[in-house]
């Protein structure tokens, strides 16, 4: 894996929110085409990490290079760097007035300049790939929860970026639906899609990541594989984690 | 009687609940309180000057005879155990014996009243100046009503954009002519301006000052609408890499102006009815065609025309934007479930 390029690379990022030190020194690296689990428990500042990461929030120090371009130089168009790293959020977040294809053609049309005819191809393309093509003229509301978890990817992928940050992507979700958006992560993990995945979903974790930060209080205590945070760690924090969400 | 416990009767459940808040209703339903109280009316009905006496109605009389009549409605109104179709039938017969004592006793012209009024004649004579004044009302109307838009939307994003220096003169705006009486505005701006070398045409003064007075609630009215807007959306927008203009053209207005045009059509209305106001600056609107031709034709007509115009032109409006808030209360509630 070494020789993979690599496409993002943390350096002691540090964030603040007035008094409260939320991120206090987060150096990581992720390769290309890799999947990184973020866990840790709540408010242990994994949300505010990949926010950091497209400057949905403005880190207070440190630096963060995405495919080698530093995000956080002045000079830099943040709206450039973010067509390149899809975010799926926990509430999902479609647009209320737009259809399903509406949603997923908005940004390649009005940032990407596509024509109404490629964006629609493109998102039909999508809507196939996330098996909701019946669903395009489909307003949100209308949608369960998994569908419009669904339409977001597939609104996230229509950008066609390098990277996608998944923020506790099945959290919102009843049981029965999370299976139907792990599916979809699952094979875009497969097709080679560099991902953040914050989660707790275990099965998914050990079958899709190939690494998981543990983040306790703002910092990483450990950085391993799967079957290594699982089943052989030693640190105290991570285990008392493990065995409340197991 | 049956057991109230098991009795499914709504009105006897409804005694039976009074019974138990100490509710008294005997001497309400008594018929001697009536008859007194009615006995008081008819006394003070026959207290009344005769017909053709030089004697008018006095004050003393007027509010004695309210007064009774009053406290008698009261009484029935309160009675929750007297039927609906009762009260209705009493209160207009309220309303007859009102209308029949004041018909009888006012000074009022009655023979006069199809001349005075509802004069046909008159109302053509002043038809040429209504008409023109119905146009400069329309034009007041619809000019204040796209630069308050215009203005109210800009203030409103700018205030969007939460820097404080430009929040503070935001809002000292939106306060000052929230806070200014629109006639004092136009009288400032047509009286006073001119000493200071800004000498504005009457019906300019009249179309900014309605601007002005309504571009402040307007801004407020859209900074709502922005705010309705979750969070998410905006994040979701700025995660695919819209830039903030495209996030308010696409995103943040569509949204915000679902919201925002019920109370937008009733802010537009109220404007609109202002502009009876210009006609303090010497603008022949509506109101001021109407009164200019009553003076000329010595004839009240006119303005009796105007108000109806009035009616027939704010009815609908004021319906339809009710309507439009009922509909979104609506919807609202739809998508919460
Ligand atoms: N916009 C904000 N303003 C102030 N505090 C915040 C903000 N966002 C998050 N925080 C705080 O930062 C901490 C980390 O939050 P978050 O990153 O959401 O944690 P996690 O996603 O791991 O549950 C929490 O204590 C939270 O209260
Ligand atoms: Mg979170």
């Amino acid at each position: 894996m070494n020789d993979a390029e690599t496409m993002i690379e943390v350096v002691d990022l540090h964030k603040h929110f007035k008094d409260l030190h939320v991120l206090r020194g987060i150096s990581t690296t992720v390769k290309q085409s890799e999947v990184v689990a973020v866990m840790g428990p709540s408010g242990s500042g994994k949300s505010t990490f990949l926010r950091c990461l497209n400057r949905l929030e403005e880190p207070s120090s440190g630096h963060i290079y995405i495919e080698g371009v530093d995000i956080l130089a002045p000079y830099i168009d943040i709206n450039r760097v973010r067509t390149e790293i899809g975010m799926v959020f926990q509430s999902f977040n479609l647009f209320p007035h737009l259809t399903a294809i509406e949603n997923i053609k908005l940004a390649p049309m009005s940032v990407r300049k596509l024509s109404d005819k490629e964006a629609v191809d493109r998102g039909m393309a999508l809507l196939e790939k996330v098996d909701l093509a019946e669903k395009a003229d489909t307003y949100p509301e209308q949608l369960s929860g998994g569908q419009q978890q669904r339409v977001a990817i597939a609104r996230a992928l229509a950008m066609q970026p390098q990277i996608m940050f998944f923020d506790e992507p099945t959290s919102a979700l009843d049981p029965e639906m999370i299976g139907e958006v792990l599916d979809v992560m699952r094979n875009m993990a497969k097709e080679g899609m560099t991902m953040m995945v914050v989660s707790h979903e275990m099965g998914f974790i050990k079958e899709a990541a190939d690494r998981i930060l543990f983040l306790v209080d703002g910092e990483v205590v450990e950085d391993g594989t799967p079957d290594h945070i699982f089943n052989r760690t030693t640190h105290e924090r991570t285990l008392e984690f493990l065995s409340k969400i197991i | 009687m049956a057991d109230p416990a098991s009795n499914k009767n709504g009105t006897a459940r409804l005694a039976d609940l009074k019974a138990k808040a100490g509710y008294v209703p005997v001497i309400r339903r008594n018929g001697f309180v009536y008859a007194f109280l009615s006995l008081l009316v008819l006394y003070a009905i026959f207290l009344l000057p005769a017909k053709g006496s030089p004697e008018t109605l006095d004050l003393g009389r007027i509010i004695l005879f309210c007064l009774l009549l009053l406290v008698w409605a009261i009484l029935i109104f309160t009675d929750e155990l007297k039927p609906e179709k009762m009260k209705t039938v009493i209160v207009f017969t309220i309303f007859i014996i009102a209308a029949w004592l004041y018909y009888r006793y006012s000074t009022a012209r009655w023979g006069e009243m199809g001349f005075l009024f509802f004069n046909l004649e008159m109302i053509q004579k002043a038809w040429p100046t209504l008409v023109e004044g119905f146009w400069t009302t329309l034009l007041l109307a619809v000019c204040a009503a796209i630069m308050s838009t215009i203005i109210g939307l800009l203030l409103a994003i700018f205030r969007s954009f939460e820097n404080r220096v430009l929040n503070f003169f935001i809002i000292a705006y939106v306060d000052f002519f929230r806070a200014m009486p629109i006639i004092v505005l136009m009288m400032l701006i047509y009286y006073a301006l001119p000493f200071m070398g800004i000498r504005l045409s009457a019906i300019v003064s009249g179309i900014l000052a309605l601007g002005l007075n309504s571009s402040a609630y307007v801004s407020e009215i859209f900074r709502a609408g922005f705010l309705s807007v979750k969070k998410g959306q905006i994040e979701a927008a700025n995660a695919l890499g819209l830039n903030p203009i495209q996030t308010m053209r696409y995103v943040i207005l569509p949204q915000a102006f679902r919201v925002v045009i019920p109370p937008l059509v009733g802010n537009y209305v109220a404007s609109a009815k202002d502009t009876a106001l210009a006609s303090s600056i010497s603008i022949i609107e509506l109101l001021k065609a109407g009164l200019s031709q009553k003076s000329l034709l010595a004839n009240p007509s006119p303005l009796i025309f105007v108000t109806a115009l009035y009616l027939i032109m704010f009815v609908p409006l004021t319906r339809f934007s009710g309507y439009l808030e009922k509909r979104m209360k609506a919807s609202q509630r739809q998508v919460r479930l």
